[in-house]
């Protein structure tokens, strides 16, 4: 059963209850929150998303209101976890921002039997491309793109690799989008299903893309990467797709992860493979059309 | 002394004297295991449990990565504390000081059982206090620092305490808490710490700890003068693990211990320690022990603790905490501040500690 399909009052009033609990790929999550608004964003944006049960849920999350003394007339949210707020509150109106946030620090903070980089990952034709790169190089925008011109959703956000089998696992999340880039995607891709913008968040103003439903569906099939591309985009410049040596992609790579230090010496193994068995390259881009056209011509030579 | 555990209590309890029996939980039981294991810090501890057991891949996957991401962590943070000792080890070289490492760091040194999937994030050592200006000072030279703490809190620990502000590497992570002696300057226990640095011994690895005794006295002094043992039950296990160690390495470690106590004036911690410690743990302490203890608490304290003690001890159920274990915990809290202080000096510090807490946050 997906969230979809269980009538409104009833996800309503489960979520403000005992909660939802929902599969986000490999992690299982429990939401608990009495707010309304969140609500009505969850119910749209997680549609496609399993409920789960007789199943292990791993991160227990909670939404709840609370009362500021510095700032009695406004109304705050907190995000807690097993009953602790891992950040100070948030502004009532961006509690799925706060929500999302919460779930990714979670998971980046808890994972370690699985290495992660910090990075967006979409599939095609069976092998998955490997996008890491900082905030504000364009990954989500660019992996927005990627997944509604063919390409299989892996994620946006996290790069998740088995360090015993070298298979990634898709964690297909919300997407946030970030200011410009959301007139970008709703110009270049009218059919992406955005929930409400949310405005003076820390990162300006942010609008969630919904992962498409046979994206959500294939959570459980699992690819080997075999392209690597740090992708940066930049005001007007021509597409520049220039492979990297090993040693410049390994350092990148390595220092791109979130816990290849607490993996230590498996994480520079599995670093290692992955590049060899890679092709990696730098991406410079500014215009979508050109960079698909590049993916396409690279992932069909294979 | 009876032990009434509620449901929660007794799932994980269960887990961690019968690991075998994990094998059993369904997946609602492991889900509230998890969560509980979680908050007092022993998914490392069972990680281990089950390897040695050979039982990590019979248990649900969900479990088995969390157990394992959790152990991953626990040993990286061995790891970089083991190697801020060597690190420090190496800054005071030329300063002929004694270093006694502590707790976490220490139970590794002297190979306790259970010290492999034990998680700590600090480094805790313990020096002669009339060489604390001189390691401070040094340390400081070195490319150490003091973390930015608030005016108040620089003089609690300076006035107050028993270990000065934090110190960490600018290029590393590891806090090192540098202890002076076991409690508060202010603490009703007043302890000689040339006692226990004079009886230290070197492990096989050149580095100090505390001798046996004093490493348990140590321990049971933490829980029971100076903290509020809120979700300190991996604390207790530490006791546990080190008297049946030591006592299972030394045919005489009861009668020693016993003496240290009463030589150290640590009756009061120790009983308490060895009371709950085989209350919860089924410790194998030989009947009758902790009467030998000079200092033993009063009656009343005793009956006081006793409807406390497990209520703080045992994590809260993450989705419906009772009120009576929301009590208990604020009694002990209230209690480790008044054993720790004299009422002059506790009244301000618990005004200001309450007054920060309804300061707009930065």
């Amino acid at each position: 059963m997906i969230v979809e399909q269980i009538p409104v009052d009833q996800f309503v009033a489960q979520l403000s209850h005992s909660g939802i609990r929902v599969k986000l790929g490999p992690v299982n999550v429990r939401i608990q929150t009495k707010l309304p608004h969140l609500a009505k964003q969850l119910r749209f944006l997680y549609a496609y998303y399993d409920l789960i049960e007789n199943e292990i849920v791993d991160i227990h999350t909670h939404i709840l209101p609370k009362f500021s003394f510095s700032n009695p007339l406004s109304s705050f949210i907190r995000f807690t976890v097993d009953g602790q707020s891992p950040f100070p509150p948030f502004p009532a109106d961006q509690a799925l921002a706060a929500l999302e946030w919460g779930i990714n620090l979670v998971i980046a903070v808890r994972t370690n039997h699985l290495l992660m980089f910090h990075s967006a990952a979409v599939e095609r034709n069976g092998s998955l491309i490997l996008l890491p790169a900082w905030p504000g190089s364009g990954k989500t925008t660019l992996c927005t793109a990627l997944i509604h011109k063919g390409y299989r959703l892996f994620s946006d956000e996290f790069g998740l690799m088995d360090p015993l089998s070298d298979f990634f696992t898709p964690i297909p999340r919300l997407m946030p989008l970030k200011n410009q880039s959301i007139q970008v995607i709703r110009d270049y891709l009218p059919e992406a299903v955005l929930g409400e913008e949310i405005h003076n968040t820390q990162k300006g103003t942010i609008a969630h893309v919904r992962p498409p439903r046979d994206h959500v569906l294939k959570t459980d099939q699992v690819a080997k990467a075999k392209w690597i591309i740090f992708p940066k985009w930049t005001a007007n410049a021509p597409l520049k797709l220039e492979q990297l040596p090993e040693s410049e992609a390994f350092l990148l790579l390595a220092s791109n992860s979130f816990n290849y230090e607490i993996l230590g010496e498996s994480a520079f193994k599995a670093v290692t493979r992955l590049i060899k068995k890679c092709q990696c390259y730098q991406l410079v881009y500014s215009d979508l059309d050109s960079a698909l056209a590049m993916f396409n011509k690279l992932t069909d030579e294979a | 002394m009876k032990l009434n555990l509620s449901h929660h209590h007794q799932l994980l309890l269960n887990a961690i004297v019968n690991p075998g029996t994990l094998v059993r939980y369904n997946h609602a039981e492991w889900e509230l295991l998890l969560r509980l294991a979680r908050k007092v810090k022993l998914l490392g501890f069972l990680a281990v449990e089950l390897e040695k057991r050979k039982l990590l891949n019979t248990i649900p996957v969900r479990a088995l990565n969390q157990l394992r991401s959790s152990l991953i962590r626990a040993k990286k943070q061995q790891q970089l504390a083991f190697w801020e000792l060597d690190r420090i080890n190496w800054a005071l070289k030329f300063i002929q000081v004694p270093i006694i490492a502590l707790k976490g760091v220490a139970y590794q040194l002297a190979e306790l059982p259970t010290a492999e999937g034990r998680f700590f994030v600090d480094l805790d050592i313990l020096i002669p206090k009339d060489n604390l200006d001189q390691v401070e000072k040094t340390l400081l030279k070195e490319g150490w620092k003091h973390r930015e703490i608030s005016p108040y809190d620089e003089h609690y620990y300076r006035a107050w305490s028993h270990e000065i502000p934090a110190l960490i590497h600018q290029e590393r992570e590891t806090e090192i808490d540098i202890h002076h002696t076991i409690s508060p300057i202010t603490s009703k226990i007043k302890i000689d710490s040339c006692l226990l640095i004079d009886a230290a011994i070197t492990t096989q690895s050149g580095y100090k700890t505390l001798n046996p005794s004093d490493m348990v006295l140590h321990c049971a002094v933490n829980l029971f003068q100076n903290n509020d043992l809120v979700d300190n039950l991996r604390d207790l296990l530490d006791l546990h693990d080190q008297l049946q160690y030591f006592a299972s390495q030394d045919s005489s470690f009861w009668d020693k211990l016993i003496i240290r106590a009463n030589q150290l004036r640590l009756g009061c911690p120790l009983y308490y320690g060895m009371q709950y410690s085989r209350l919860i743990f089924q410790t194998a302490i030989p009947q009758n022990t902790e009467q030998h203890l000079t200092q033993k608490p009063s009656l009343i304290s005793q009956l006081i603790m006793q409807q406390l003690v497990p209520l703080a001890l045992f994590p809260l159920h993450p989705d419906k905490a009772s009120k009576r274990a929301r009590f208990a915990r604020f009694f002990l809290y209230i209690r480790s501040h008044w054993i720790r202080m004299p009422f002059y000096l506790l009244i301000p510090h618990l005004l200001y500690k309450t007054l920060l807490r309804f300061r707009p946050r930065k």
